[in-house]
């Protein structure tokens, strides 16, 4: 079972992403923050992490920047209310970007696009 | 003496009397002492008297004589001083005429008409030819400038019986000169005019010695010349021609040749003089000219940025209400899309598991199709507050028609969508918010994804053209007709497969602020042609 993890500071948010992956057969882990994801991140390993770019007042691209350098293996889906940073140049290093949405279907297209570009990454180093 | 057959001593006397006294000469038949100073001292009869008193040894006789010959002498001279004055009143009035013009005026070719005219006409100078060179300051050059006079005799012949039929005034000569000669005597002169050029800094010219020495040189003898470069003697093919430089408050600001290259007549000190005394006007008149056109310049460039300025002052105002309205609008956007995310989210969570059967399903589905629409708003509000900003540089063609395909590729391909692009040769860069343009790239190919034509195939071009970089997409899974898709690019419209809102009359709008030209073309049988031109330099845009 994969594990996920889902970064937003917005409470119904989590608990809706929780569930919906949940049902796609995800294991998934909530922070409201950057400091409470590093900490989760620091606990265990995910096979993806899902943030949002607006975390109160901390930004998800920093958090974004800290993960590429210290979890290069594990890929990065950003969730913004804006579709505007799509092409931001600092949102380039997430590995999907997918706009908020009530219809999660191109969240967990993303999610499963991903995590199978990455088992066989993993498949084709073994 | 017979004082009886003397006419000189008889206060009045009758016409028949003086053979000398000629009609509208009246008054001196009865004014005995103007008539013995205007024709007695002349007349064969007092002369002969005078004689008679020289042979009767009257001493009277020498002392007559001598003041006779002292009057006449004293006569000539006055009448040689009456015509001086009379030729330099014609000059002064000639000069008045020149300079009232000269000083009326700050059009530099009239001003180089009303000159050249002068010196040429014979009401003028009378000068067979006149050539002006204008000092370059900025490049350290006296160059050619105009040219006016005959290059043979018969052109000469044919110019001269003009003048004389047409008898026209100096003013009325340099405006027809102006406006129907000046083009022509520049092109006929062009190749002397071209040779005519020399460095301001070549001391030992005669032409650079004439401007620095600040005076008029007569040039004689001019193929043998040891001043006189051999080449402007054989350029001027004359062997006497004047020099004059013209001089504005002790600046150069050109010369002026002259020659009787036709007729040979020769030039005299007292031409060198009047051609001196109007050539202080004719340097100030230039100068002043020359001052002007660059104070228009200055003027007009002065105007134009002024009027930049304005819009700019417009423009920031217009940016600061639309960046405060972008802003409210994207906060507000912003705020109300995670609750309406949540709200749907969870109705799609619960609908998803609800039993078909459920009445209270309907409700649900309600719920969200109304988030699915306010949701499609929100994302075109957010769009056009950013569309409010655009940020350009240069950017690659290739490297944006390659992102958008690889951020569209998949979508696309699971509809069944297949995608070609056939890259330009050396394309220029373009000029774009490179945000916007991906923005509308994807929209264009996602707009078509509803595709309903057997062909599902989009294939995207780029080339340089005339105005820019051409990107074309042509969607060849369209039906629709040219009416359709003008109703498309109008914000808000609907149309029965393309759905409705801002989504390609956003795009047209957006790449339009930017300068980038959106043509959208149906064909019944062939789809959408979609035409962008991006621009490829900054001034494009403003």
């Amino acid at each position: 079972m994969s594990r996920l993890l889902v970064v937003d500071d917005e409470a119904n948010i989590r608990l809706l992403y929780a569930e919906e992956l949940k049902d796609e057969g995800y294991e998934v882990v909530t922070a409201a923050s950057s400091a409470e994801a590093t900490e989760k991140l620091q606990k265990g390993a995910f096979d993806l992490a899902v943030l949002d770019i607006k975390l109160k007042n901390e930004s998800g691209i920093d958090l974004l920047q800290k993960l590429v350098k210290e979890r290069h293996d594990m890929p990065v889906i950003l969730c913004s209310a804006f579709s505007c940073y799509k092409d931001d140049f600092s949102a380039w290093l997430a590995d999907g970007y997918v706009v908020k949405s009530g219809d999660l279907t191109e969240l967990k297209q993303e999610i499963a696009r991903l995590l199978a570009k990455k088992m066989q990454k993993e498949k084709t180093k073994l | 003496m017979d004082q009886e057959c003397c006419c000189w001593n008889k206060d009045g006397i009758k016409q028949a009397d003086c053979p000398e006294i000629g009609a509208g000469e009246e008054d001196l038949l009865v004014s005995k002492r103007q008539r013995n100073l205007d024709k007695c001292c002349e007349c064969p009869r007092f002369l002969h008297d005078l004689k008679q008193l020289h042979d009767d040894a009257n001493p009277l006789a020498a002392i007559l004589t001598s003041f006779l010959e002292e009057y006449r002498r004293q006569k000539n001279q006055i009448q040689s001083l009456v015509s001086f004055l009379d030729i330099k009143t014609l000059e002064i009035r000639f000069l008045h005429e020149l300079g009232s013009v000269l000083q009326s005026s700050v059009d530099l070719d009239e001003v180089l008409s009303v000159a050249l005219t002068a010196i040429t006409s014979g009401k003028g100078f009378g000068m067979n030819r006149a050539f002006l060179l204008l000092c370059d300051r900025k490049e350290g050059m006296l160059n050619g400038y105009l040219g006016i006079g005959p290059r043979n005799l018969e052109e000469a012949s044919q110019v001269w019986n003009e003048i004389v039929q047409n008898d026209m005034d100096l003013q009325t000569l340099a405006q027809n000169f102006r406006l129907n000669k000046l083009s022509s005597e520049r092109a006929k002169f062009h190749d002397l005019l071209e040779q005519l050029t020399v460095p301001l800094s070549n001391k030992e010219h005669i032409l650079i010695k004439a401007l620095d020495g600040k005076r008029p040189i007569m040039v004689e003898g001019a193929f043998q010349h040891p001043d006189v470069p051999p080449e402007l003697a054989r350029l001027l093919g004359v062997d006497t021609f004047l020099l004059m430089p013209l001089i504005s408050r002790n600046r150069r600001v050109g010369m002026i040749i002259a020659d009787n290259f036709i007729t040979h007549r020769t030039i005299t000190e007292e031409d060198m003089h009047s051609l001196e005394t109007f050539g202080f006007p004719v340097a100030f008149a230039i100068e002043r000219a020359s001052l002007y056109d660059k104070l228009q310049i200055e003027l007009n460039r002065v105007t134009e940025a002024g009027k930049k300025l304005k819009e700019q002052q417009e423009l920031i105002v217009r940016m600061e209400n639309m960046a405060l309205v972008g802003r409210i609008t994207s906060s507000i956007a912003h705020s109300v899309r995670n609750p309406l995310m949540i709200i749907g989210g969870f109705a799609r969570s619960m609908l998803k598991n609800s039993p078909a059967s459920d009445p209270k399903r309907t409700f649900i589905e309600s719920i969200v199709a109304e988030t699915r629409q306010l949701e499609g708003v929100l994302d075109e509000i957010l769009n056009y507050s950013d569309s409010l900003y655009p940020t350009r540089d240069f950017w690659d063609v290739n490297q944006l028609v390659e992102t958008v395909l690889r951020d569209t590729a998949d979508n696309l391909t699971s509809l069944g969508y297949a995608t070609t692009y056939l890259p330009g040769h050396n394309l220029s860069p373009v000029y774009i918010d490179f945000k916007q343009l991906s923005y509308c790239l994807r929209t264009v190919l996602q707009n078509d994804i509803a595709g309903i034509g057997a062909d599902r195939s989009i294939v995207i071009h780029s080339e340089n053209g005339a105005d820019g970089v051409i990107l074309m997409v042509e969607d060849h899974s369209r039906d629709i007709s040219q009416a359709e898709l003008d109703h498309l690019l109008v914000p808000f419209s609907e149309t029965r497969d393309l759905g409705a809102g801002l989504g390609l009359a956003l795009c047209k709008t957006m790449l339009e602020k930017q300068g980038v030209l959106f043509v959208a073309q149906a064909d019944a049988h062939d789809g959408i042609r979609y035409t962008i031109t991006l621009p490829t330099r900054k001034e494009e845009h403003s």
